[in-house]
């Protein structure tokens, strides 16, 4: 690296070699940008060498089926984390949504039967949670991980007291057809997701909001000073996280035709370790809907091909928690001025 | 030439706690004209662009826009009034496109529902670029184009923001925009500034290099110390007395303690051999003797600030020796560069200086705790001894040890650092702005401490807060310019060059 | 000029908030409960405190930097499978060895989070299924009970002195060697410093990679030595015993008074953060609420006192 630079120090002028180390830094990012498509790529490939039938179409409808519900949770935290901040309320929120879910709707505990309208209940009270926890998170000048920890933690109390230890079995007729249904071969379930993840998609690229995430999370004392409303928006990611967490846990809740706390068990920090995989940064700014997308895919190739490999959850915990920790060393820069805590 | 009455100041300052930054400016501002802005660091030039881009307020005099009172709590109130700064720190988001760049947090003219219309959006930022006479794709990101190219599109964005109010009469300001910038980029920076103000806007401009603002402007402001020492129309402007009005008078040898001004034995504690950074400075060498105070002088972006960043460990070099203690020595941190024997009083005061919410007493000893241990554990006797011992000499003025350091004034903090300097052992002192925001009497308590560190043995090395500072503590000067060494001056006490000398060869 | 005021008096609750909480806590429960102070009930509440403690305060040192341990109840699970385990092999030299397993543990999340320069919330993240791992995968099948034979060497660890089991007594010693470690030693200064100013302290030539590294390190210990109680005091290898410290050892720092951005705080706060921790827990045991309510009012008590006691007048940070 210094020889490099030493050999054309003599040739160029001090502005000159300036402007070479911005080109440089340039070419490297670009680099480092390719890197989720090479990974793609390279699972992929993994993929159909070990597995025969890897691009039989019922293969490839699992793919996307198990890609569904990860999907919803990466349009949470797409815009969560880049603002730089995260969410540690998402798994919480999620088995407060699937057991209150199947509280309101037809099932084997209660007489409730609001039908849609408890999933609407559902929805509006993970909301209101969400930007409560915006709320906490910017007036209280508090860190948003301790914030939405703690948050979390309440919320997965709450999902536990609802059905007071013994899950509820929903018995709503239309949970069982969504469930079991499939257009074109594909389950509505999955169908359902890829039309949530859309819409995040959608709202962050092509709203004047997505982009006020993108220049908080790069720059939030510049986007300030273009009037940009930096707690309003905070709020509103957080609240537009927690909606989508409820619609992860609702999605759950169809899915296992079953209410309780454990719908949100282990859910957050595999779509992290995807978010980061597609190229997002946990430090906010860089990422987006194709980046999720690219990163929530890898991760489900990854997650097939070890458990072809035999190995358990937990230790798939322990791969998680390393990819996350080389992949955020090889994606930052920083200087000898950086100092982490 | 002169159009009409833009913009007018009258009397106006502003003082950060008891420190006055700025003081009694008067600026009339016509359209289609170009004004120069020229003073050393810290004369007040940057100071007055906040004020009135609305970045802060006056804090005394009033402002006239347009014949109408002129006063604007925030930048976004500026723009509405049609005057828009070009930061030197660039404010564009990297990782949205150059149209989203220019329409940032402007967006809800082209929304319908709350979705944009990129389209339109896009088709008006080629037009704002246009204007300025730049072909660009509006669709790529920020971060794929050059540092020039950032530039104009910030200087579009800017005008785009104030014209859409201003109709025809903005007012850009315009701070140290060549940094950055080639030759040929900063021509065709100079061909849009003429463009601008044939259209009937003003312009304000800063820079350090005198000769491009000979070129483009039509009258010069010059400042020194916070104050206006001049205005001249640049056609015939004399560069000599523009150099003298920006030096100003010159404070008395009394007031640096010269008469304690020690001289340099032949000892070399610390000896620069070739030092480069790619991109910073090149080819620095220099040798620093015992009990000398060595001023290092440059404009901003010389390559001063990175010379010292190398030698306390924040910058790797990219060729060159450091040698102290008869040793070559390479440091990765400050922690390193300590137990050498090098430590630094920071510039910022605040962020990089100051722990803040800890007492003072910590403050002072945190520099040399190793020698205050029995055993493994830190004497409370000592620590406070010491402290209390420096807060004495110093003239700290405090509650007592325990105070915290953030509830102190800027000069009594920088005491407290200065305290945990000498405390601190290291032969080899670096002081970067030793007296920036402190108050006068503070200052020459300053004054004082740095001769008794010469005294006691110390070397030192001083980035001076202004030139005349910086003649006057020294007893030998390097003279930095565009990364390149360009002078040595000996500072002799009754024999030291004067301002005019230093600043023609720094810029 | 309103906002400004309620700031003001904010600060000043949560000055005393330490203390203040204790009062209301034991106040409301005796109120609600007069057997609630019994010498039954303290007794059983210092042997409750002593883990809760020396794993809070371990904590707090992490916090001092303005760093975070997510992963420290899965660390109390991890030592303690490891002392039940090993226990019937090695005998009471388990102490040592799992404190040492304890104390690298720390010393990763510290190395990592400074060498790598990694925010410590993501490491601990990313470590806390390290340390889930271990516990799991050497007790998949839940508890494993220490045989009956090793009662006579796991027994002086509760033996009670002064009606009190030793294990708080331990605890106690604990604190104080923590408090001089805080108070009275290079590194517990840097560390001070390192949640003060990290920049300055940087500059003033602060080894500030080592100091917040031996705060890991200190933290790991301590929950090295909380899982060797627990398995002392519950005979047993239990892998999910730290699921609900984490939360409630991250309540108590808070409400001790400690800034969760660093550089402020003392571990005889903490002290007092547990007590009212351990003291609303076996309260509403005593009234017997249902344990389900227990992370809902710990978990809004940890957002009322980091909402009380976040200074935000000093620094002014960008908060992510």
């Amino acid at each position: 690296m210094n020889n490099k630079w030493e050999a054309s120090m003599e040739t160029l002028s001090v502005g000159e070699q300036f402007a070479e180390k911005v080109k440089d830094n340039a070419k490297k990012d670009r680099i480092r940008r390719m890197m989720p498509i090479i990974l793609l790529v390279v699972m992929t490939a993994i993929g159909a060498i070990t597995q025969k039938n890897f691009f039989s179409a019922r293969n490839l409808v699992n793919i996307l089926y198990q890609m569904s519900i990860p999907l919803v949770i990466s349009v949470s935290l797409m815009f969560v984390l880049l603002l730089g901040s995260i969410d540690l309320s998402i798994e919480g929120v999620m088995g407060f949504a699937g057991s209150f879910t199947a509280f309101l709707v037809q099932n084997r505990t209660n007489s409730n039967n609001f039908g849609i309208f408890g999933i609407l209940i559902v929805l509006v009270i993970c909301t209101c949670v969400g930007a409560l926890t915006g709320f906490i998170h910017t007036k209280g000048r508090i860190a948003s991980f301790i914030t939405t920890y703690a948050v979390g933690q309440v919320m997965t109390g709450v999902a536990v007291l609802v059905y007071n230890s013994t899950p509820i079995a929903v018995t709503e007729p239309a949970f069982v057809t969504i469930s079991q249904g499939r257009l074109f071969g594909i389950p509505y379930l999955t169908l359902m997701s890829f039309a949530i993840f859309a819409i995040g998609a959608i709202i962050l690229n092509f709203t004047a909001f997505g982009r006020a995430v993108y220049a908080i999370g790069d720059n939030e004392t510049a986007a300030a000073s273009t009037g940009i409303n930096v707690t309003l928006t905070k709020i509103k990611v957080f609240a537009l996280s927690a909606l989508m967490a409820s619609a992860a846990g609702i999605l759950m809740c169809i899915r296992l035709k079953l209410g309780q706390s454990s719908i949100g068990l282990n859910q957050m920090f595999p779509v992290v370790t995807a978010i980061v995989l597609g190229g997002g940064s946990l430090y906010g700014g860089k990422g987006g809907a194709l980046s999720a997308f690219v990163g929530v895919l890898v991760y489900t190739e990854l997650t097939n091909w070890l458990t072809l490999m035999g190995v358990d959850t937990y230790l798939r915990g322990v791969i998680q928690g390393v990819i996350i920790i080389v992949a955020v060393t090889l994606t930052i820069e920083r200087t000898r001025k950086t100092i982490s805590k | 030439m002169a159009g009409q009455l833009l913009f007018k100041a009258n009397g106006v300052g502003k003082t950060y706690g008891l420190n006055t930054v700025l003081r009694d400016i008067d600026m009339e501002i016509y359209s289609g004209e170009v004004i120069g802005l020229i003073g050393e660091n810290g004369a007040g030039k940057s100071t007055l662009m906040k004020l009135i881009a609305g970045v802060t307020k006056p804090s005394m005099g009033s402002m006239e826009l347009q014949g109408q009172p002129y006063s604007v709590n925030s930048i976004l109130e500026a723009n509405k009034h049609g005057i828009g700064m070009v930061f030197q720190e660039q404010s564009l988001v990297a990782n949205l496109t150059i149209s989203q760049n220019i329409y940032l947090g402007r967006e809800k003219k082209y929304a319908t529902l709350g979705f944009v219309n990129w389209a339109k959006m896009n088709a008006d930022a080629k037009k704002a670029l246009e204007r300025i006479g730049i072909d660009l794709d509006v669709t790529k990101k920020v971060r794929d184009i050059d540092f020039a190219m950032r530039q104009m599109v910030e200087i579009a964005k800017v005008l785009d923001v104030v014209t859409e109010t201003a109709n025809g009469h903005a007012i850009i300001l315009l701070d140290e925009p060549t940094t950055v910038l080639s030759d040929d980029e900063i021509k065709a920076l100079f061909e849009q500034v003429r463009k601008m103000k044939e259209a009937g806007n003003a312009v304000i401009f800063i820079s350090h290099r005198l000769d491009e603002v000979l070129e483009i402007t039509d009258r010069i402001y010059v400042f020194k110390d916070g104050e206006e020492t001049g205005v001249f129309p640049t056609e015939g402007a004399d560069t000599n007395i523009l150099y003298e009005r920006m030096v100003g008078r010159v404070a008395t040898g009394e007031f640096y303690i010269e008469n304690r001004q020690t001289v340099a034995t032949d000892e070399v504690v610390l000896q620069v051999k070739d030092l480069s950074v790619f991109g910073a400075f090149n080819h620095v060498s220099f040798d620093l003797h015992k009990g000398e105070v060595l001023g290092l002088c440059g404009v901003e972006g010389s390559g001063k600030e990175d010379v010292c960043a190398v030698l306390i460990g924040d910058v790797e070099p990219t060729s060159g020796k450091v040698i102290i203690g008869g040793k070559e020595r390479t440091f990765k941190n400050p922690y390193q560069a300590r137990h050498a024997g090098i430590l630094s009083v920071p510039k910022e005061r605040r962020d990089e200086g100051m722990i803040g919410i800890l007492s003072i007493e910590n403050n002072i000893v945190i520099s040399h705790m190793e020698a205050l241990q029995n055993g493994f554990i830190l004497s409370g006797k000592k620590t406070e001894g010491i402290a209390n011992e420096w807060v004495k000499k110093a003239g700290v003025k405090c509650v007592g040890i325990k105070q915290h350091i953030n509830q102190l004034s800027g000069g009594n903090a920088q005491k407290v650092i200065f305290a945990r300097a000498l405390e601190s052992n290291c032969p080899v002192l670096i002081l970067n702005h030793p007296t920036r925001g402190v108050d006068v009497g503070s200052k020459e308590e300053i004054y004082t401490l740095i001769r008794e560190m010469t005294e006691a043995g110390n070397s030192i090395i001083v980035i001076g807060d202004t030139l005349d500072e910086c003649i006057g503590l020294s007893s030998r000067i390097i003279v930095l310019k565009d990364g390149l060494v360009t002078a040595e001056f000996d500072c002799p006490v009754g024999n030291k060059p004067t301002q005019m000398d230093i600043v023609q060869t720094m810029m | 000029m309103a906002a400004e005021k309620s700031k003001f008096s904010f600060q000043s609750i949560s000055k005393y908030m330490y203390l203040l909480s204790i009062v209301v806590v034991f106040a409301i429960f005796t109120i609600l409960q007069p057997n609630f102070i019994s010498l039954y009930s303290i007794q059983n509440m210092c042997g409750e405190i002593a883990p809760r403690l020396i794993m809070a305060c371990g904590l707090t040192f992490v916090i001092f930097t303005g760093g975070i341990d997510l992963g420290a109840g899965y660390m109390v699970s991890a030592t303690c499978v490891l002392t039940g385990l090993y226990l019937p092999k090695v005998g009471n030299w388990i102490i040592i060895l799992v404190a040492l397993a304890g104390l690298c543990m720390g010393t990763l999340n510290g190395i990592i989070t400074t060498k790598l320069k990694l925010p410590s919330f993501i490491v601990t993240l990313c470590t806390q299924n390290f340390w889930n791992y271990i516990a799991l995968s050497l007790c998949p099948d839940g508890s494993v009970i220490v045989p009956m034979t090793m009662r006579d060497v796991t027994a002086w660890m509760t033996y009670p002195i002064l009606g009190i089991p030793a294990t708080f007594w331990f605890s106690l010693i604990g604190l104080a060697a923590l408090f001089v470690f805080q108070q009275y030693t290079k590194n517990g200064r840097a560390i001070y410093s390192v949640g003060a100013n990290a920049q300055a302290a940087r500059v003033a030539g602060v080894n500030i990679d080592s100091a917040q590294i031996s705060a890991f390190a200190v933290s790991g210990l301590c929950c090295g030595l909380a899982g060797i109680m627990y398995a002392y005091k519950l005979r047993a290898a239990n892998p999910t015993v730290g699921s609900t410290l984490q939360l409630s050892s991250l309540a108590a720092v808070a409400l001790g008074g400690t800034a969760m951005a660093g550089g402020f705080g003392s571990v005889t706060r903490t002290l007092c953060g547990v007590i009212t921790i351990t003291a609303v827990t076996s309260g509403l045991n005593i009234l017997s609420v249902n344990p389900l309510w227990q992370n809902i009012i710990i978990g809004i008590i940890l957002i009322v006192a980091v909402i009380l006691n976040s200074d935000n007048g000093d620094r002014n940070l960008v908060i992510k």
